[in-house]
């Protein structure tokens, strides 16, 4: 008996992304549950049969043939139009590569269409294009199935009523257009790698996933520096991750990470982007996030990253952005000029990193007290497990002191 | 050595929520049980209902298949070896069809009593 083939790693997610894109082109998007459910219907198929006879020579193609044979059948069983049914059976299979990236690219401007509502965008984007599960969805937010499943509801319900179609945009509305999708893919990828709580490996799935998608849409005719800028941000940023967290799963800051550990593969796709972003005059927030990101890999240079953040907060006045820095100002002119340049906002007083950011700069400056008692109410805060270890440590430490 | 039959019985509604990530890893591990030193043979039942033939009044006739009303159905089997229904049971325990919520019957294939 020769070797079993093996199955590449997440193909039946990555292939579930394509195959609803291709399906829900040659159907519609008023019929994507049809086009999941054919997709759905398609794996089981694979499971009942592959253990037994062996995974087919192209699995890829295997999946697409059932996907799309499935999906006429629940079109004839709906008794559709034929000439529907004939133009769905017409093109061969599966699709070329560059028009299942078209099928796509297609997808992601439908599901983050600026009608949708971001939760709902945000959930529809990792189903039907990056192929998670509801359940998936939920861990990786923190939310219950039945939730996510009224927000996917809810946008599909929105793509029939407004009668949102797979067309791309074109110059008129491609901005808003493309600012929504950028928006949705950076949220994807923020709670990535955020890691509040959750699921560890879908989380970092998440990034992956936000990345793939953003380089899809820089890759495309509607690429706009903005978008070149995005994936820099996030490839240099997630080229950070492995060095994030410890042999033991703690947290290491930034300063104290083993650089040996940075990808090298994303840091040189991220300057590779982040020069094709600076092709025009305007100068967007992923700009800015990304410059930091850059400062960030070459080496430690707070002063520009202060300024940057001086720009940052310009282009985006948020408290999170003037949280971040503060500690730009702290690392520059010392924790007293940190602490006072740490943002007044009842909606961060409740925020984990805020409370983690004042404790940090209080003992820093000797007030251990205070500087306990910010640790502690962080520590009521979510927070994922290795952030809570390194706080527990630094409050065992300044009450040994 | 004997051997036993593991009947796999499950709803097939059920894969539906399950994800594409969770599905290549069922396969695997469905897979990997076909290739156990101990298993003989496995397959795969399709899921239409099927046919049931009876006697009825001395005529055979032929209907749909006894699944229409249950939930669960005979879903596929895998013929393996062990010394005894104890040990059978034990390698069965280990089967992702329980991971995955399905039930297994271990029926025992006649053979001729033991000689001792």
């Amino acid at each position: 008996m020769s070797e079993p083939a093996v199955l590449i790693e997440h193909l039946f997610r990555r292939q579930a992304g394509k195959m609803v894109a291709h399906l829900t082109r040659l159907l519609g998007p008023a019929r994507l549950d049809l086009a999941e459910e054919a997709v759905q219907d398609t794996m089981v198929r694979a499971l009942q049969g592959w253990p037994f006879q062996g995974i087919p020579p192209n699995p890829e193609a295997w999946l697409f043939r059932v996907a799309h044979n499935a999906a006429i059948d629940a079109i004839r069983r709906r008794r559709e139009t034929a000439e529907f049914v004939e133009a769905a059976a017409a093109p061969d299979l599966p699709d070329p590569d560059d028009q299942l990236r078209d099928d796509e690219l297609r997808m992601v401007f439908l599901c983050c269409h600026p009608e949708i509502p971001r939760d709902a965008a945000v959930a529809l984007s990792l189903k039907t294009v990056g192929g998670f599960s509801v359940r998936e969805i939920a861990r990786a937010f923190l939310a219950d199935d039945a939730a996510i499943a009224q927000r996917l509801v809810r946008a599909k319900r929105l793509i029939r009523e407004r009668g949102i179609t797979l067309e791309l945009p074109s110059a008129p509305d491609l901005e808003a257009r493309l600012d929504a999708v950028l928006d949705v893919l950076y949220f994807i990828f923020n709670e990535g790698y955020a890691a509040h709580e959750g699921d560890a490996l879908i989380r970092h799935d998440l990034c992956g996933e936000a990345l793939r998608l953003a380089r899809l849409v820089a890759a495309s005719s509607l690429n706009h520096p903005r978008v070149d800028a995005l994936v820099a941000l996030m490839a240099l940023q997630a080229a950070r991750t492995p060095a994030r967290v410890d042999a033991l799963g703690n947290l290491v800051l930034l300063d104290d990470q083993d650089r040996a550990l940075w990808d090298q593969r994303l840091i040189a796709m991220g300057f590779h982007h982040f020069d094709r972003s600076m092709t025009g005059d305007a100068v967007s927030a992923y700009h800015v996030e990304a410059a930091i990101a850059a400062t960030h890999v070459r080496g430690p240079d707070w002063p520009v990253v202060l300024e940057l953040y001086d720009d940052l907060l310009k282009l985006k006045p948020s408290p999170v952005v003037a949280l971040n820095r503060a500690v730009a100002v702290a690392k520059v002119h010392g924790a007293e000029a940190g602490l006072a340049a740490l943002p007044e906002s009842a909606k961060l007083a409740n925020y984990y990193l805020y409370l983690a950011v004042r404790g940090h700069l209080l003992a820093e400056l000797g007030r251990s007290d205070e500087a306990i008692d910010a640790f502690r109410a962080a520590l009521e805060r979510p927070c994922s497990e290795p952030e809570r270890r390194f706080l527990e440590r630094k409050c065992a430490a300044l009450r040994s002191r | 050595m004997p051997q036993f039959m593991l009947l796999l019985y499950d709803d097939p509604s059920e894969w539906m929520k399950v994800s594409p990530e969770e599905m290549q890893k069922a396969i695997e591990k469905y897979r990997a049980w076909t290739q156990k030193p101990f298993t003989k043979g496995s397959n795969r039942l399709a899921d239409e209902p099927g046919r049931v033939i009876r006697s009825e009044n001395g005529k055979p006739r032929a209907t749909d298949g006894p699944y229409s009303e249950t939930k669960e159905i005979l879903g596929g089997y895998y013929l393996i070896e062990a010394a005894d229904y104890d040990a059978a049971v034990a390698l069965a325990l280990d089967h992702p069809h329980l991971e995955y919520g399905g039930t297994l019957e271990v029926r025992q294939l006649w053979g001729p009593p033991a000689a001792s």
